[in-house]
């Protein structure tokens, strides 16, 4: 639960947002009722409940300027979906989630006499509407909450939504604040009061418009242009010059922030190409399974979060981290497998275990789609991967960079377990020279084995991490196979730094270009880049050089 | 001639055989219902669950003594998702298995692609999905939406409930999205709406990196007037685009995104929880509390014998267009096609949202326009319902092609794009 | 047994009773279409002809696919996109051939131009409503596609699994191209409803059965040229080229020459099938670019056997036969047949059908060279 309000200062604030929900009521069109200074009752309560969705909203005004300690839980819980009606006799209830059970209670009362059964109540649904009234309401009575990151998600709130009657309860705040991040993001909104009132005296706004030039973002940007000046006054002439600087500005980020969505492509290429990159490139076998690899990596996270739903919710944020060795397993299992019963017999054949590998694809596809059904299933983000953060004027979601970190970790991962183990030791030897390996005493078939395995299990875990920004279908593979052998063939068979090289190449150009030429065209013309590269470079940007080349 | 003696071959030849002589017995036996929906390939997804709700109507119309007093035969084939092979088993229904309706498509191009199988034949095809319109054939009956009656109520309603004032029309590159975005362009301008306030961006099937695309949303949504996406992304796009918007932190209070191709089905495979609030636009939610809605969801529920199966748009399509072919055929008293074709205008069928459903002389039905916000259980809240139901139009009257050409397949026009101004069959010139 | 057959230089027994095959149903299913009474027991529905044309046109795209590979070696993943251009260039000339006929009832534009506003015919529409320049088209634009790729690739030497990729990013590059609405050639919904051919309706009798005669026809005439060309000198050339190519090289020979002028025939071929596939089966969209078609294609003719010509277009029949009754039967296991036949082929029956086939008649002693 969010704190509730500081009982220490919160009656400016509250008539300040008062004042300003009451003219959002009268705009509204339905006078309002006497002040309900002393709190609000049961009947404003009940009408959360109601279908009509305007009353619904003249409603969450009342709550939010009756100034009772209640309101602030009742409007989150109707914001968030936790507010319900008992279906027997409409009473309105709220949910709390204790220890994964829902506990309902009166939000008047605090208790409720018997216990509720989830399918006794009914969710109240609201609408974008009533959630803008509530975001609104929420903001001007959240000022004053202990914790630090929700006063910061008001001071945001009021930079998007500036409204006079708040100036100040914003300018008490900003008197207390004592977080220098808070401090700033009010400061702005204070500024952005000012700018978008025209009430106000025009060098108090010429002073805020140059508050809001420094601060440079984009939301700074949007109180600029939708403030009011008259056509050609000082103001306005500021006003342009202020925003030509921020364009400038956000630009250069802008620039800054394509780069990023190039490795972030670049990223997900690589992540899903290292597998192949172990199988195709280094042992060549050309498997048009790979992406299907990837399929069954995403499918056991799709699993694996069902069985841990089962044991406990909490499991939820974990669930892929347990994930990864499962899908590795799996993925390596069924590659291993593979390579037992059909790859091995075509070792003397390379082009013909791309025709085998397909017919493997084409029924592992139509295994999935047997077992779980044709359509997408739902993977669940855990909440440590969701949104985004700020560095500057870049966004940068967590999911991402997680794939980005996690790609290069898994591809050090894999050379230091080629460079620096006897297992990799093996694998290089094998397939450098077979004949020669066998003599020293390698087995060589067990050697294949698992490598294939490997590369397989690498597959896997990539789907994992795949299963959270595609769709989790039997068709996932598919949308993955060709890019990864560009990726391979441009970098270079059986270079694991070309995979990386090739991989953030054509990430980044692909970025780069498509702002410019759409998505399509994008591309089309990387995978041309691609046919004119091979024809200058027929072995990719770094060349496996020597005997194992031929 | 060694390979008719194969198996396959022999069969073919014996099913040939009895085609030829189909029709001297065909009164006896049953009605013969064609299916042609995919059931293997991309499309998969989508149409299996178009040909298990023509089962359960027919197999629901059978209990209650079938029709004419025969019973009804449902024939499923699968074209697989290959467009080329609709148009051939659209022939082998209607040539083979002799059947005396189809019920089929999804995608514009299958529809395409067996139009000429069904104007050679004439057979009779019922087409349940939203489509781009500009388009009235004498065998084809169209039971899904035209563009007037769900991409422009929506735009209405963002305007004026949401109060939007700027415009992304985001879609996936093929007919659909360009003509809906074409006519919702002529539209906005003609509202008034300035140039630089609309940004129409189109993305191949199946785009899975909408980052920057969802970067570039986020900036023209900067401008300090409320912005809104209209998104007529296809199917497997959509999941990632969704997941890109909640991570950038895009909401719905701030950039709402209306969608025409997301239903409950395309939401079963989304954490919905970042969705919430993003609006769609049907004719049909499974949420929709009326009484005949729950009743039928009772019977899908139980037909599937899987309680949370979900109900979508165009499954109620087919529920109507097969109820009106049933009432149709009754009125009739026969299957004979051109009878058929002429009795179906002006019959009128219950709806699920609580209203009638009237089969129009262009071919295209009656239907309420519902806006439905996300919720974190994947299904609507619907939160605009249109007072009348909206005729379907065949040519939209936003398109300079289109504009004078209506269709009307009564006498004396009997024309699917017959010119008002030159007062002749056979288009705008 | 290739090599012996090789030098002998005629034609064998089995090239002999492929091309009376050909020429026998070439005349005998327009026969049994267009003679009996419909319902009588000798009649073949249209269906049939237009199903068998199908299996026809895919026999020559395998065919197309064996000539270079099974003689040049060149593992082709992109032939489907020649077939697709050559199905896009005769839908064009059928697309002229509406004749303000569509819906719009424009004098010239095709329905889709019309619908997206477009003023005037591309250039490159120009001249498509002469039959003649469209035929020309059907077999230079893949062919000059072709040659442009193989003349860069052949020279640079990408060979094997890299030339294998390169036809596969090609084609794959022009399915998203063909998609786009802006090229010009219909979007995702390719080219539809056509009406006629020479002025006779696609959809009579007598121009489905002229089709089918046709595709007949051309399939035997390019298998004799194919058959021709591997028992000539080029064709032991070639054969050298596919099994030891850099000592063809020494002992002086350009290999990429012989190389090139192959793959630009097969691709042509290709894009003859695709031109007679497209009036049979009535569209023509991006959707045959798929890269997934090309290796579909690929997988005929290693059913077939690969290396004797004749078993391309076995395969192709063979794998599409079963697809026509799978898809119609049992849709659910399709693809666990067909992916089960592609890994069976490739380990017990490495020569493919007709390999063991002429293995089990003509004795286990004869042995594929």
């Amino acid at each position: 639960m969010v704190a509730r309000s500081d009982p220490r200062r919160p009656p400016r604030i509250l008539e300040a947002s008062h004042l300003f929900l009451l003219l959002l009521s009268l705009l509204g069109g339905t006078a309002m009722a006497a002040a309900p200074e002393e709190g609000f009752d049961a009947e404003r309560l009940q009408q959360l409940g109601e279908r009509n969705l305007r009353v619904v909203e003249q409603a969450v005004a009342d709550i939010a300027a009756s100034g009772a300690p209640e309101s602030l839980e009742v409007l989150l819980a109707l914001r968030d979906g936790r507010l319900y009606r008992r279906q027997h006799d409409d009473v309105i209830v709220v949910a709390n989630r204790v220890d994964g059970v829902m506990l309902y209670s009166d939000p008047l009362l605090g208790t409720l006499g018997e216990p509720l059964a989830d399918d006794e109540v009914t969710v109240i649904r609201v609408s974008n509407r009533i959630r803008r009234a509530l975001s609104a309401a929420i903001a001007s009575l959240s000022l004053g909450s202990d914790d630090a990151a929700v006063r910061f998600a008001a001071a945001r709130q009021f930079i998007d939504s500036p409204d006079r009657d708040l100036l100040e309860a914003i300018e008490e705040a900003l008197a207390v604040e004592e977080v220098a991040r808070v401090r700033q993001a009010l400061e702005v909104a204070r500024a952005a009061t000012i700018a978008s009132d025209p009430g106000q005296p025009d060098d108090a706004r010429m002073e805020a418009v140059e508050r809001l030039a420094e601060a440079g973002t984009s939301r700074a940007r949007r109180v600029l242009l939708s403030m009011f000046a008259e056509e050609n006054s000082a103001l306005d002439l500021r006003r342009d010059e202020a925003v030509a600087v921020i364009d400038r500005n956000l630009a250069r980020w802008q620039r800054a922030q394509d780069l990023w969505y190039g490795l972030s492509l670049g990223s997900v290429l690589l992540l899903a190409a290292l597998g192949l990159a172990i199988t195709f490139g280094v042992m060549g076998v050309i498997n048009m399974a790979h992406g299907e690899m990837i399929m069954i990596g995403a499918y056991t996270t799709f699993v694996v979060q069902g069985v841990l739903r089962g044991i406990s919710p909490a499991l939820a944020e974990v669930s892929l981290l347990i994930a990864l060795p499962v899908a590795f397993l799996v993925a390596g299992a069924i590659g291993v497998l593979i390579e037992r019963t059909v790859i091995r017999r075509l070792y003397s054949r390379p082009l013909e275990t791309l025709l085998a590998t397909w017919g493997i694809s084409l029924i592992l596809q139509q295994t999935v789609r047997t077992l779980f059904g044709a359509s997408n299933q739902r993977v669940e983000t855990p909440s440590w991967l969701s949104g985004s953060f700020e560095l500057g004027q870049l966004m940068i979601t967590y999911n991402r960079l997680a794939i980005l970190i996690f790609a290069l970790v898994v591809l050090a991962a894999v050379i230091l377990l080629l460079t620096r183990t006897s297992l990799g030791l093996h694998i290089r030897a094998v397939t450098q020279n077979r004949k020669m390996a066998e003599s020293m005493g390698i087995r060589s078939d067990r050697v294949d084995m698992l490598t294939f395995g490997l590369g397989s299990g690498i597959a896997g875990i990539a789907g994992v991490a795949l299963s959270q920004i595609a769709n989790v279908s039997p068709n996932l593979g598919q949308n993955y196979i060709i890019d990864s052998f560009m990726v391979i063939v441009f970098g270079g068979v059986g270079n694991l730094f070309g995979t990386l090289v090739g991989a953030m190449t054509l990430g980044v150009t692909t970025q780069l270009v498509e702002p410019a030429l759409g998505a399509v065209a994008a591309k089309v013309l990387i995978l041309v880049f691609i046919i004119i590269f091979i024809q200058f470079r027929p072995r990719g940007l770094f060349p496996q050089r020597g005997r194992a080349a031929e | 001639m060694k390979l008719l003696r194969s198996g396959f071959f022999a069969r073919l030849w014996i099913v040939c055989l009895l085609a030829g002589s189909g029709s001297a017995w065909a009164d006896e036996g049953p009605i013969r219902v064609g299916i042609l929906h995919s059931l293997s390939g991309t499309m998969a997804i989508s149409e299996t669950t178009l040909r298990d709700v023509m089962l359960m109507l027919i197999e629901e119309q059978n209990r209650n003594g079938g029709l004419l007093g025969r019973q009804l035969e449902a024939v499923v084939v699968d074209p697989a998702s290959d467009w080329p092979l609709f148009a051939e088993r659209a022939r082998e229904l209607l040539t083979v298995d002799n059947v005396d309706v189809v019920f089929g498509c999804w995608t514009s191009v299958s529809r395409k692609a067996v139009l000429p199988v069904f104007r050679e034949l004439n057979g009779i095809l019922f087409y349940p999905v939203q489509y781009e319109g500009e388009e009235s054939e004498r065998n084809v009956f169209y039971t899904g939406a035209a563009p007037n009656q769900q991409a422009i109520p929506a735009v209405d309603y963002l305007r004026e409930v949401e109060g939007v004032e700027r415009w992304v029309l985001a879609g996936t590159d093929y007919v659909y999205p360009r003509t809906t975005n074409r006519i919702l362009e002529a539209y906005l301008k003609q509202q008034g709406v300035a140039d630089e306030d609309i940004m129409i961006n189109y993305t191949p099937f199946g785009h899975s990196d909408w980052q920057s695309i969802v970067s570039r949303i986020r900036a023209f949504g900067s401008r300090g007037k409320r912005t809104a996406v209209v998104s007529t992304i296809n199917g497997d796009a959509n999941v990632p685009f969704y997941r890109e918007l909640a991570n950038q932190g895009v909401r719905a209070e701030d950039i709402p995104v209306i969608a025409f191709s997301v239903g409950e089905e395309e939401l079963a495979g989304i954490d919905t929880g970042p969705l919430v609030g993003h609006l769609a636009a049907w004719n049909y939610f499974q949420s929709l509390e009326t009484e005949a809605n729950q009743q039928f969801l009772e019977r899908w529920h139980a037909f599937t014998g899987d309680s949370r199966r979900t109900a979508n748009d165009p499954m109620e399509a087919h529920y109507i267009g097969f109820n009106m072919w049933v009432s149709a055929v009754e009125q009739a008293g026969t299957t004979d096609v051109d009878t058929v074709i002429d009795t179906l205008i002006g019959v009128q069928v219950p709806n699920l949202s609580g209203g009638m459903a009237e089969m129009l002389p262009n071919h295209h039905i009656t239907k309420p326009v519902l806006i439905g916000e996300i919720q974190s259980d994947g299904q609507f809240f619907i939160v605009d319902q249109s007072e009348d139901l909206i005729p379907g139009e065949a040519w939209s009257s936003y398109l300079p092609g289109s504009r004078n050409i209506i269709a009307d397949w009564r006498p004396p026009i009997s024309c699917g794009n017959y010119n008002t101004e030159t007062e002749t069959c056979g288009g705008a010139q | 047994m290739i090599t012996a057959r090789l030098l002998s230089g005629r034609m064998t027994v089995w090239d002999v009773a492929f091309l009376l095959l050909l020429l026998a149903l070439a005349m005998l299913v327009p026969l049994l279409n267009l003679v009996p009474e419909a319902g009588s027991g000798f009649h073949l529905s249209a269906y049939m002809v237009s199903v068998l044309g199908k299996y026809l046109c895919y026999a020559l795209l395998a065919l197309a696919i064996d000539l270079v590979w099974g003689y040049c070696g060149i593992l082709s993943l992109g032939h489907g996109a020649f077939f697709a251009l050559g199905g896009y260039a005769m839908g064009m000339h059928l697309m002229r051939n509406i004749d303000g006929r569509g819906v719009y009832g424009h004098p010239v534009l095709p329905d889709f131009m019309v619908f997206l506003n477009w003023e005037e015919l591309p250039w490159y529409w120009s001249g498509f409503d002469m039959f003649g320049y469209a035929l020309l088209m059907v077999v230079l634009a893949p062919g000059a596609l072709a040659f442009l790729l193989g003349w860069f690739a052949f020279r640079s030497r990408v060979t094997g699994v890299y030339l294998s990729i390169v036809t596969q990013a090609m084609t794959f590059a022009l399915m998203l191209a063909f998609f786009q609405n802006d090229l010009g050639f219909g979007g995702s919904d390719g080219l539809t409803d056509f009406r006629d051919l020479f002025g006779v309706s696609l959809s009579s009798d007598g121009m489905r059965s002229a089709l089918f005669a046709a595709s007949a026809i051309v399939l035997a005439l390019a298998y004799l040229c194919c058959r021709l060309i591997v028992s000539s000198k080029l064709g032991r050339v070639l054969v050298g080229v596919r099994d030891a190519e850099a000592r063809l090289r020494f002992l002086g020979y350009r290999a990429e020459r012989f190389k090139l002028a192959i793959w630009t025939f097969s691709a042509m071929l290709a894009g003859l099938a695709g031109a007679l596939y497209v009036p049979q089966v009535g569209i023509i969209n991006p959707g045959e670019f798929a890269p997934a078609k090309s290796i579909e294609a690929v997988i005929w003719v290693a059913v077939g056997g690969r290396g004797y010509l004749v078993g391309g277009p076995i395969g192709a029949v063979v794998v599409n036969a079963f697809k026509t009754f799978f898809t119609g039967n049992f849709a659910e296991y399709w693809l666990f047949f067909l992916g089960g036949l592609f890994l069976f082929v490739t380990l017990f029956l490495p020569q493919g059908i007709f390999g063991w086939l002429r293995q089990r008649l003509v004795g286990s002693r004869e042995e594929r060279s």
